[in-house]
């Protein structure tokens, strides 16, 4: 089976002025479809970083990515958003929506941006993965008017609107309260099982990690990999 | 376009800031479209105080020059130059046909052949030098008004009548009826009869001017078949130079415009419109800095929800896009605004008139450059727009996401 993921030998460097920085050093990661992995770490192991460089957001300064059997690393940056766009799904801690924009506008948003505009296509779809993260009643909300858990359930539908292999999540439940973040841990885990969607996400949170499947632990930017 | 919509919800997002934005630009526009305005019309007034009585373009007999003949006995070096008779009276012959030309001509509002020269009229032991002008009784006021002028007798000219301006009648006590002996340059002299007397308020032609009939004139200007000159009055005065080229080399004959007339005014207006164009730059200029400043402020305030757009997948060119339609939105809104604020600014101004009747402000609402002024400031605010556009989309995803 061709894995989602396969990073080998990433390596990040940072260079500020003549200071150099190296974050990552020789990290080999592989994702399986449908694998619910945590990245975990302590402040500053480069977790963040390594979800950057595989979300294509960051160009590692060494190592190969293959993201669905396609070589990434090496894609311009017009091809790199278009793969994000098509291929990938992100999640953040904040900054997640798009405030002048409803729940729907924004669930639809990665789709419209590439194809000029909202179709009823988009809509359905749009529609569905919302009543999927039970925000039905809450479709023509702003964004603004959305509690921070109805936010986070609304950016893990847009995540979903163009059927990514591969979803990010960077912190996401680092800004909620414990309900809310059970609730987003929960949605996340369902999805995963019942669409087999992968998820990879980057929490310095146990819960969360101790509800996915894989935990992979940085470490002064090396791995230590291990499954439940 | 979805760029559409997404612009058209920045702008919404924080209406106050965009109706002040979309109020800067009208304003700008405003200003532009009354400088416009006010200049088109004071150019119009002067135009036209200048050439109420006067034509827009002379034909006069062309300028004589020798010509060298070809030499009819080609074994001979020497060259056979005719010269031609600087003693000969210049006039136009043709004038019949020159007419007929220009009454097919569109945009020639009156033609008028005339004989022009100089006389004295003799009373008693004064005398006073006129420039004589000899026009077809029928059509006295193809150039000049001179029959809404007149202020005693008729706007009459019979084979014996004569108008003079009222300050030349007053000079030889001149009243209309009585008879006055005229003398041309050529020696020719008759008695005329006073049938009118006009007051133009111009100085010099209320003091040295007289008309007389065509018919008239031949015989004391020892003229019996052509005229001195032929006036034009055109429909648009600004054609004047352009058709004054066309006549000149339709007929051969020497063309003038009123421009070359009037050299002074034609320099004067040239140096206002260019004072205007610079007034108009400034306020343009003033309006795409604003443009520019405000949509740099709301990329930068908007730099987070341009990351995640970015991380996301949307394109550089689709960001970039979002900001240049919301530049041509304030552009079209804001110069459509301000046209129709300048317009009613200045038909307002229009309504104000000194006692006299003429507008207080030489103001032409119809003239504010509006197609200009809109196609000029909505394609100035999409370029004002391109700084900010390229600055958002060059923007970071990961820094952006971070901040």
């Amino acid at each position: 089976m061709t894995a989602v993921l396969d990073a080998r030998g990433i390596g990040m460097t940072f260079r500020n002025g003549d200071e150099l920085t190296p974050v990552l050093s020789d990290v080999d990661l592989a994702l399986q479809p449908g694998e619910l992995v945590a990245l975990l770490g302590a402040s500053g192991s480069g977790k963040s970083t390594l979800l950057s460089i595989v979300g294509l957001l960051l160009r590692p300064t060494a190592g190969v990515i293959t993201i669905g059997g396609e070589r990434v690393d090496i894609l311009s940056d017009a091809k790199s958003s278009l793969f994000r766009n098509q291929r990938l799904g992100f999640i953040f801690q904040f900054h997640n929506l798009l405030p002048d924009f409803t729940a729907i506008e924004n669930v639809a948003f990665p789709a419209a941006a590439t194809s000029g505009g909202i179709t009823g296509v988009m809509r359905k779809r749009a529609s569905e993965l919302l009543d999927r993260v039970g925000l039905s009643d809450r479709i023509d909300f702003l964004a603004t008017r959305l509690s921070g858990g109805q936010k986070q359930r609304v950016s893990i539908a847009r995540a979903l609107m163009n059927r990514p292999e591969l979803v990010l999540a960077d912190e996401p439940t680092g800004s909620l309260d414990r309900a809310a973040a059970d609730q987003v841990l929960a949605l996340m885990r369902e999805i995963n099982r019942e669409d087999r969607t992968t998820f990879l996400i980057c929490t310095h949170d146990e819960k969360v990690a101790a509800g996915c499947a894989r935990r992979i632990t940085l470490f002064d930017g090396r791995v230590d990999d291990a499954r439940a | 376009m979805f760029s559409f919509l997404v612009a058209r919800r920045y702008l919404g997002s924080n209406p106050w800031q965009t109706a002040l934005l979309i109020a800067g630009v009208a304003l700008g526009v405003t200003a532009f479209v009354f400088i416009t305005a006010l200049i088109n019309g004071l150019a119009t007034r002067l135009t036209d105080d200048v050439t109420a009585r006067s034509s827009h373009v002379s034909l006069e007999p062309a300028d004589r020059v020798a010509r060298i003949l070809p030499n009819p006995n080609p074994y001979l070096k020497t060259e056979a130059v005719a010269l031609v008779s600087m003693l000969q009276r210049k006039q136009i012959r043709t004038w019949a046909a020159t007419v007929a030309l220009l009454e097919s001509q569109a945009g020639v509002a009156a033609i008028s052949p005339q004989i022009t020269g100089s006389a004295v009229l003799v009373r008693g032991e004064a005398a006073a030098p006129v420039a004589v002008t000899a026009i077809d009784p029928g059509n006295l006021d193809a150039i000049s008004p001179v029959s809404r002028e007149i202020v005693a007798g008729d706007a009459r000219l019979n084979a014996n009548g004569i108008l003079i301006g009222y300050r030349l009648a007053e000079a030889m006590g001149l009243s209309v009826g009585q008879p006055v002996m005229f003398r041309t340059d050529r020696g020719v002299e008759r008695l005329l009869v006073i049938e009118g007397i006009f007051r133009s308020g111009v100085q010099s032609l209320d003091e040295r001017v007289a008309y007389i009939s065509l018919e008239t004139a031949r015989a004391l200007f020892v003229l019996p078949a052509g005229v001195t000159n032929i006036e034009i009055k055109l429909n648009d005065t600004g054609q004047a130079r352009a058709f004054a080229q066309f006549l000149s080399g339709a007929t051969g004959l020497r063309a003038i415009p009123w421009q070359d007339r009037n050299s002074s005014l034609a320099d004067a207006l040239t140096a206002q419109a260019q004072t205007g164009t610079l007034i108009q730059m400034f306020s343009l200029i003033s309006v795409l800095i604003g443009i520019a400043s405000a949509l740099s402020l709301s990329a930068a305030r908007r730099r987070s929800e341009i990351g995640i757009m970015r991380a996301f997948g949307v394109s550089r060119p689709f960001i970039a896009s979002v900001f240049v339609v919301q530049g041509l939105l304030i552009g079209i809104i804001g110069a459509s605004l301000g046209c129709c604020l300048g317009y009613g600014l200045c038909s307002w101004l229009a309504t104000f008139s000194k006692p006299d009747g003429s507008l207080a402000l030489p103001i032409a609402p119809a003239e504010g450059g509006y197609v200009l002024v809109i196609v000029l400031t909505t394609a100035g605010a999409v370029l004002a727009s391109v700084i900010p556009a390229r600055s958002a989309a060059r923007l970071d995803a990961l820094e952006a996401i971070q901040q």
